[in-house]
């Protein structure tokens, strides 16, 4: 694991020579040894057409390239960090909630109306993740932001988890969502309870939640 | 969860973080120097008052150097206790022992006379030299590191025991052909990493998670009203008054609207 949290809004990691690491600008503290920060056109990983993937997607952020020896902080705009290891899972993350991730860990862009069609798409509208979202799958470990402190929600068999769509920061593994909602004349009238959209997560894996409703 | 606990004069520490984001000071008498707008509660019989004041000549003589930022502090003065914070940003103490301490000056909260503020060659840091606690505040908890390390400079907080601060400049993006054209015509955008601070020699360093803030939400502001104390039309002097409170639109039902909470 190359991220080590040294407290709840800094994460250390270490860089040696011959591997890749990508981060969003500026989001680096401070650095010992000699490292050095090459800002990625890309926006990540891949040639062109992945580029121009992620451009038509809206998933294009700002990110860099940390490469050298030596040992780097990371940390952005005061938000909580939350590090994610994945054994050969997938990571359905905002591209914008990432901090910092391990270059051997694969990058690319999902619609959202693959999964579910129409309802998927409304699904990413609530959310606020848009008609796209970023995926990494491989072995290696993320850097993801969040506004407030995150917990890790275990999702199982039976056991389906209910999220607030705004809270709802990222989730691995064999996880199907789907968007319930629970609208009543009440709502229609303004006097609703504010929990009318709810993402309804099942399947084996792990939904990360953040303790506030803002997004980032 | 553990309950809340409930303080009272007697039980509130003396001089001690009351939890993360609080700080208690206790006044015997004494005076405590505190940058305006930090105190948010207090016991006793305490006075501020500006800096500037006549009163404070001979103390000001001492151990306040720093007529740039003299409008943005305030002597306290009596005795109690009085509870310093600032927008939920970790709060702490520290004692400096004959020693000296840079400070960013829009994170430090409050420090004892016995120590004297001077401001830094370095614009926006203020150094205290003496004997004597300080109070300081920081987004999320500061880590203290040794040099030589070179420092974003959005997340320093300061530096102690002069290790010695330069600007440290990476020109690595620009070599190269794809630097070159990038360092021409922006294209690609910068990593924004090209300058930090370097500190080499001996002593800490400080850092914290970040100097970006986060959106100062008006919480419990004054209406703006006439007759109403800091309400009205233009507080000048008062940075962040007025900010969060939006005009009132036509059409919106006033304060009958907010009776019924929509």
């Amino acid at each position: 694991m190359p991220f080590r949290e040294i407290n709840s809004k800094m994460v250390e990691a270490v860089v040696v020579p011959g591997q890749k690491m990508f981060s969003q600008r500026g989001a680096m503290l401070a650095y010992r040894g000699e490292v050095s920060f090459t800002p990625n056109m890309q926006g990540g990983q891949g040639g062109l057409m992945s580029m121009i993937g992620r451009r038509v997607a809206n998933e294009a952020t700002p990110l860099m390239t940390v490469e050298g020896n030596g040992t780097v902080l990371f940390g952005h705009g005061g938000h909580h960090i939350q590090v994610i290891g994945l054994a050969g899972d997938t990571l359905y993350v905002e591209a914008d909630r990432l901090l910092a991730f391990d270059g051997t860990l694969q990058q690319g862009t999902m619609f959202m109306g693959s999964q579910g069609g129409v309802m998927g798409m409304v699904r990413g509208q609530v959310t606020g993740q848009g008609l796209f979202t970023t995926t990494l799958k491989g072995h290696g470990a993320v850097a993801v932001m969040a506004h407030g402190g995150v917990i890790e929600v275990p999702i199982g068999p039976g056991r389906d988890v209910h999220v607030d769509p705004q809270a709802y920061v990222a989730h691995h593994g064999d996880v199907r969502n789907k968007l319930s909602t629970a609208l009543g004349w009440r709502d229609m009238v303004g006097r609703g309870s504010g929990e009318a959209f709810q993402l309804e997560l099942s399947g084996s894996g792990a939904v990360y939640v953040q303790a506030s409703e803002e997004k980032l | 969860m553990s309950a809340p606990v409930i303080f009272d004069p007697m039980t509130l520490p003396s001089d001690d973080n009351v939890n993360a984001y609080t700080f208690c000071v206790e006044l015997k008498g004494g005076e405590w120097f505190l940058q305006k707008g930090k105190m948010i509660a207090y016991y006793g019989r305490i006075e501020f008052n500006g800096i500037g004041h006549g009163r404070f000549e001979r103390l000001l003589r001492t151990s306040f150097h720093s007529p740039l930022h003299a409008s943005d502090w305030v002597v306290a003065q009596g005795s109690g206790k009085m509870l310093l914070a600032d927008r939920a940003f970790d709060v702490n103490s520290y004692d400096l022992e004959d020693g000296n301490l840079t400070i960013r000056s829009g994170n430090l909260l409050a420090y004892q006379p016995t120590l004297a503020l001077k401001q830094s060659i370095v614009p926006g840091f203020l150094t205290l030299i003496g004997t004597g606690k300080f109070v300081a505040a920081s987004n999320g908890p500061v880590v203290f590191m040794e040099p030589p390390i070179r420092v974003d400079p959005q997340a320093l907080v300061g530096w102690a025991d002069c290790p010695s601060p330069c600007h440290h400049y990476d020109h690595g993006y620009m070599t190269g052909v794809l630097g070159g054209l990038r360092s021409l015509t922006g294209l690609g955008g910068t990593s924004g990493e090209e300058h930090q601070f370097e500190f080499v020699g001996a002593g800490t360093v400080l850092l914290q998670s970040t100097e970006m803030l986060m959106a100062e939400q008006a919480t419990g502001a004054v209406p703006h009203e006439p007759g109403v104390p800091g309400g009205g039309a233009g507080v000048p002097g008062s940075g962040h008054a007025g900010q969060g409170a939006a005009p009132r639109l036509p059409g919106q039902l006033g304060d009958l609207q907010r009776r019924f909470g929509l």
